[in-house]
């Protein structure tokens, strides 16, 4: 098992590899912060905006190849992955960027797929029930719905409990109150700032889950080894529970582990509406400030997430279905 | 079975109240089983279909109940409404009583204490009756721990150990932590069976037990039945289309059709008495691998009843040869016949049939046509197919990213045979033979195949280019094992049979006539040409398919399992057509079957494959009669007669395992690690096995012959690859069930 995922995993780091350095040649020939530099007032001379970004390791001069070069020698030897035109470095606000979505996206993702799975299970064994039709269509509508419009409701409807209690309970935007005592109180802030988003991505996250477990399970539900197993004197729901649940959670484990780096690299919507600035938003943020280095910072990060999700996903597949088991 | 239970008179049928009222007083007081006026419906979208209707059985403790019947007989959701396993959608009435106790009306939960207990079932598809996900020794486990929640985790363990070398799984301490995928099929019924035996049940439903395996599997699997039988006294209920498969094992017999038993009685008046025309048809309808006389089998026209619509007159009568006015009128009940007590019968000319009737009278089977081609000995007919040397070797590779070769699978291995003018020329053998990349490797017919396929003189090697190989086509022609998959759904049957006529370069007007002519050629109406394959039921669509085949007047067809998804009535037709056509048109054929009796009843010729290579080969009453190779031995003596006193009291040889992996076979003989002559082999002999491949030999024939007659004769149509032929057979692997062990005649 362990050889492998190994093998899995250097399959994977030739593949980031790959992306990330089309990536760097995509950015490098076609973002020119140069330009972005002559709009300010005064206008700096072309001598000094080449200047400056060659002091930021980002000349204009140089040929792709050559600033490849110099980037991924940058990379390799130093973990440096060089500087914003801004002068920020990669590194420094990579970290707090990364830091940030994860606290955004962490508890949905897991009351996402807990509030999923159950609800499928729950739902595909009232197939057709009222109880059935209510969370099978709420999932479908939850699909429909443009994410953007559901942040935006959940918003409103935190504002409108907040102004009927005539009192701020909740936070609709960003990530904490500057200038809080640490202790209980922060913690109550952080809350406050926590449930608006938090809820808003569950609501609109469960839905797939929700469909895709309930669909799974019927297929199973008459399945030739539940008829075995009630005829061995289980019930009719100790089989269904015992047998069906755990083939038909095999393609829903699959997709979870595909899922999340989806959400995790690319909730930019959510870290705009919310004001969240993780890695979704900088990523936008880089290619309209004509960032390579950041562009192609988050580029890896997708890939590196996305290889994780792929790696998790073999794993718990073989976690749950012997058949795949290796040798 | 008890007597005297539905013997109202047919026009004022009894409320069933009263039936059952009487029934109960009926009912012997030792049956450990007994159903009464079971009536089964299905709320459908087109209506409520009537699935059984009015079933009554009595079953006695140790004995055994056959159930037959064709698909759609209702025999399955009998047994599945017994077990309480239907779909609550489902509307059951009626009473199965389990030693007295009323099981029908019983909660989910109540039946739980009697499923798996008392009463256990074995189901028809062992490949996906198990839980994938868990090991094979967790499910038999399980069965333990629902009854039996005392027992200690030991006891369990050890119990479902000793199961699983009961239903003979070699090394089963190991096997208990496998999981379902590492076994093959006949394995998984072996488990199957372990679990339904383990808390000692007092009936035991098998629904199609070995439908789904080899003959030799299926041989090993009812062995395995038998001897749980024996080992739990447990009454069987045996559900089979197969009248062979229960020949052997039941004592009592009961027919259904269209949901209702229409002939019930102990197993010989059934085989050797039949009262009703249905079952005439049906034992006609089976052709006989021990029976080397020709004779047509007995087609039953039509198809068994919509059960949306409640039959007026008797349900077979629209396709019983007998039928009158009077058959019309009212369904008939089952009544006692003439003889022995048991015995009944639903059919109002019951007393005229029996044993003395023949049932090709009765039924008008066509008479055996005559081929042009079968006066001319076969050295004089020209050739239409040769096959020379012929190899596919498929690499068995590991490794995900850097492949390894570790072995080669032998699928065909040097094979060489060929067909003549005329001429049927049959391949048998288990799955995994090579049977079907036979075919197609003849198919594929590419210049850079390993051997040489030689068709109607046009061989693979010489030319491969588009106009030889369409030239080859007009040759040879396929007709597929599954009708269904094998017609376009949205093409009418006209649109089926122009194609390759159009291909061929036929004009319109010719088309349509050669059209109406296939149709009528095949036994179709012509004026269904404008039909969509759905409308036809599996009989006409494999006809569409063999009129598609013989479109452009091939020389040569290929059936691959042509007649295996069909049910054995309308399997009777099909098979008829191919020997008529064979007569009339002199083709020939090339025919690949699992079921030796329809290969003994059609072929002229057959080979035995075996891994990849023939190891018999000749005409095909010599090899059927005097087979020498024991590979051969095992499988003929491995399928099911239609005949209980002979399944009673033949030796039949039960072949150890299954088919081995490619990677295992031995140096020498393929044969050798299943063969029953090598397991008794002195060691100096079983090494020159191991180390030397046999050739295909001839026969010799008899020194007596060879002595009268005054120049040597020539060779016999028969050569086979075994070193030992007459050798002594293993006695681990002969099987004789005395007539005393288990039937009172």
């Amino acid at each position: 098992m362990l050889r492998y995922l190994a093998k899995r995993g250097i399959t994977y780091v030739f593949m980031i590899f790959l992306t990330t350095s089309a990536g760097y040649f995509l950015a490098v020939s076609s973002l020119k912060p140069a330009l972005l530099e002559q709009e300010r007032i005064p206008r700096p001379t072309p001598e000094q905006v080449a200047n400056s970004m060659r002091l930021k390791g980002l000349d204009p001069d140089l040929s792709p190849w050559e600033r490849y070069v110099e980037w991924l020698t940058a990379i390799l030897t130093r973990w440096d992955w060089g500087r914003s035109p801004n002068g920020a470095y990669i590194n420094a606000e990579f970290g707090d960027r990364v830091w940030i979505s994860t606290r955004l996206f962490l508890a949905s993702i897991i009351l996402t797929l807990v509030i999923g799975v159950a609800l499928g299970v729950y739902s595909a064994a009232r197939q057709y029930k009222f109880q059935d039709r209510v969370i099978t269509s709420y999932s479908y509508l939850a699909y429909i719905v443009p994410a953007p419009i559901a942040y935006f409701l959940v918003q409103l409807g935190a504002i409108n409990i907040n102004e009927t209690v005539g009192e701020r309970i909740f936070f609709v935007t960003g990530i904490s109150t500057p200038g809080m005592e640490p202790g209980w109180a922060q913690f109550i802030d952080m809350l406050a700032h926590y449930a608006v988003p938090t809820v808003a991505i569950t609501l609109v996250g469960w839905g797939s889950y929700q469909i895709a477990q309930r669909q799974y399970l019927l297929d199973n539900v008459n399945a030739d080894f539940v008829r075995t197993a009630r005829a061995k004197g289980l019930t009719r729901n100790q089989a269904i529970s015992r047998h069906a649940l755990r083939v038909s959670f095999i393609p829903v484990a699959q997709s979870i582990a595909f899922t999340i780096p989806a959400i995790f690299a690319g909730g930019f919507f959510a870290e705009k509406i919310f004001a969240w600035p993780g890695v979704g938003s900088w990523s936008i943020d880089a290619i309209s400030l004509q960032d390579v280095n950041a562009a192609t910072a988050t580029l890896a990060y997708g890939s590196v997430i996305f290889a994780l999700g792929a790696i998790l996903a073999d794993f718990a597949t073989t976690v749950v279905d012997p058949r795949v088991r290796v040798q | 079975m008890s007597s005297e239970i539905a013997a109202g008179p047919v026009e004022q049928p009894q409320p069933a109240v009263e039936r059952l009222h009487v029934a109960d007083l009926h009912a012997p007081a030792d049956a450990i089983l007994s159903v009464r006026d079971l009536n089964v419906r299905f709320n459908t979208e087109n209506g409520v279909v009537h699935a059984v209707r009015g079933v009554d059985f009595d079953l006695m403790p140790g004995k055994t109940l056959g159930i037959v019947g064709e698909s759609g007989s209702g025999k399955s959701v009998t047994s599945l409404a017994i077990m309480g396993l239907l779909p609550t959608t489902a509307e059951v009435s009626g009473s199965v009583r389990l030693k007295g106790k009323e099981l029908l009306g019983l909660s989910d939960k109540a039946m739980c204490e009697y499923r798996g207990n008392e009463l256990a079932m074995v189901f028809q598809d062992p490949l996906s009756s198990l839980t994938p996900v868990y090991t094979v020794g967790n499910q038999i486990i399980e069965a333990l721990t629902i009854h039996n929640p005392t027992m200690s985790k030991q006891a369990k363990e050890a119990r479902a150990v000793q199961l699983l070398a009961m239903v003979g799984i070699p090394s089963p301490k190991e096997r208990l932590r496998a999981f379902p995928h590492e076994f093959s099929g006949g394995m998984r019924q072996r488990v199957m069976i372990a679990i339904a035996i383990a808390n000692n049940p007092r009936v035991l439903i098998a629904d199609e037990p070995t439908t789904a395996l080899d003959v030799t599997i299926q041989a090993q699997v009812l062995e395995v039945l038998h001897t749980a039988q024996e080992e739990t006294g447990a009454a069987v209920v045996m559900i089979t289309h197969d009248l062979g498969v229960v020949a052997g094992m039941a004592d009592d017999i009961m027919v259904m059709y269209a949901g209702r038993p229409v002939e019930t009685g102990a197993v010989d008046d059934i085989y050797y008495n039949p009262r009703m025309p249905y079952t005439m048809g049906l034992l006609g309808a089976v052709p006989r691998v021990d029976v080397a006389e020709k004779s047509s089998l007995v087609p039953i026209e039509g198809m068994p009843p919509n059960l949306i619509h409640t039959p007026t007159g008797c349900s077979f009568a629209p396709r019983c040869p007998l039928a009158s006015d009077a058959c019309l009128e009212g369904e008939p009940a089952l009544a006692p016949v003439a003889g022995p007590a048991a015995h009944r019968a639903a059919c109002i000319k019951s007393g005229s049939l029996g044993g003395d009737v023949d049932v090709h009278d009765v039924f008008a089977a066509p008479p055996v046509p005559v081929s042009r081609f079968d006066a001319i000995p076969r050295e004089e007919r020209s050739t239409v197919l040769q096959l020379k040397d012929v190899r596919k070797h498929f690499p068995l590779n590991k490794g995900a990213l850097l492949k390894r070769r570790i072995g080669t699978v032998k699928a065909v291995d040097g094979l060489s045979f060929d067909i003549r003018e005329g001429e049927c020329f049959s391949i048998v053998g288990e799955s995994g033979s090579g049977k079907t990349t036979t075919l197609l490797e003849i198919m594929e017919f590419h210049k850079d195949q390993d051997g040489e396929v030689v068709i109607g003189g046009i061989s693979n090697k010489q030319a491969a280019d588009g106009k030889t190989r369409s030239a080859m086509r007009r040759e040879l022609q396929m007709v597929f094992q599954d009708p269904t998959g094998a017609l376009d759904p949205r093409f009418t049957v006209y649109e089926v049979l122009a194609e390759p006529l159009e291909n061929a370069g036929m004009n319109k007007a010719d088309t349509k006539k050669r059209i109406m002519e296939l149709m009528k050629l095949v036994g179709l109406q012509p004026d269904h040409v404008n039909r969509f394959p759905n409308q036809f039921s599996g009989g006409q669509r494999q006809r569409i398919g063999i009129a598609r085949a013989l479109a452009v007047n091939p020389k040569l067809v290929v059936l691959d399992e042509p007649v295996s998804a069909l049910d054995v009535s309308v399997q009777a037709g099909v098979i008829n057509l191919l020997d008529k056509l064979r007569a009339e048109l002199g083709l020939s054929y090339l025919l690949v079957a699992h079921d030796l009796s329809v290969v003994r009843h059609i072929s002229n010729r057959v080979a035995v494959m075996y891994l990849g290579k023939i190891v018999e080969i000749g005409e095909v009453d010599r090899v059927f009669d005097n087979p020498r190779h024991p590979y051969t031995r095992a499988l003929l003596s491995a399928i099911p007669v239609p005949d209980p006193h002979l399944e009673r009291t033949r030796e039949r040889i039960i072949l150890q395992g299954d088919l081995p992996s490619p990677l295992g076979t031995p140096k020498g003989c393929n044969f050798a690690t299943r063969c029953p002559v090598f397991a008794a082999l002195p060691a100096a002999k079983q090494e020159k096995c191991l180390t030397l491949e046999p050739p295909l030999e001839h026969v010799a024939p008899s020194p007596a012959a060879q002595t009268l007659a005054a120049d040597p004769l020539p060779a016999l149509d028969q050569r086979f690859a075994c070193f030992f032929p007459d050798g002594e057979l293993d006695e681990d692997m002969l099987v004789v069930h005395e007539s005393a062990d288990h039937h009172a005649p």
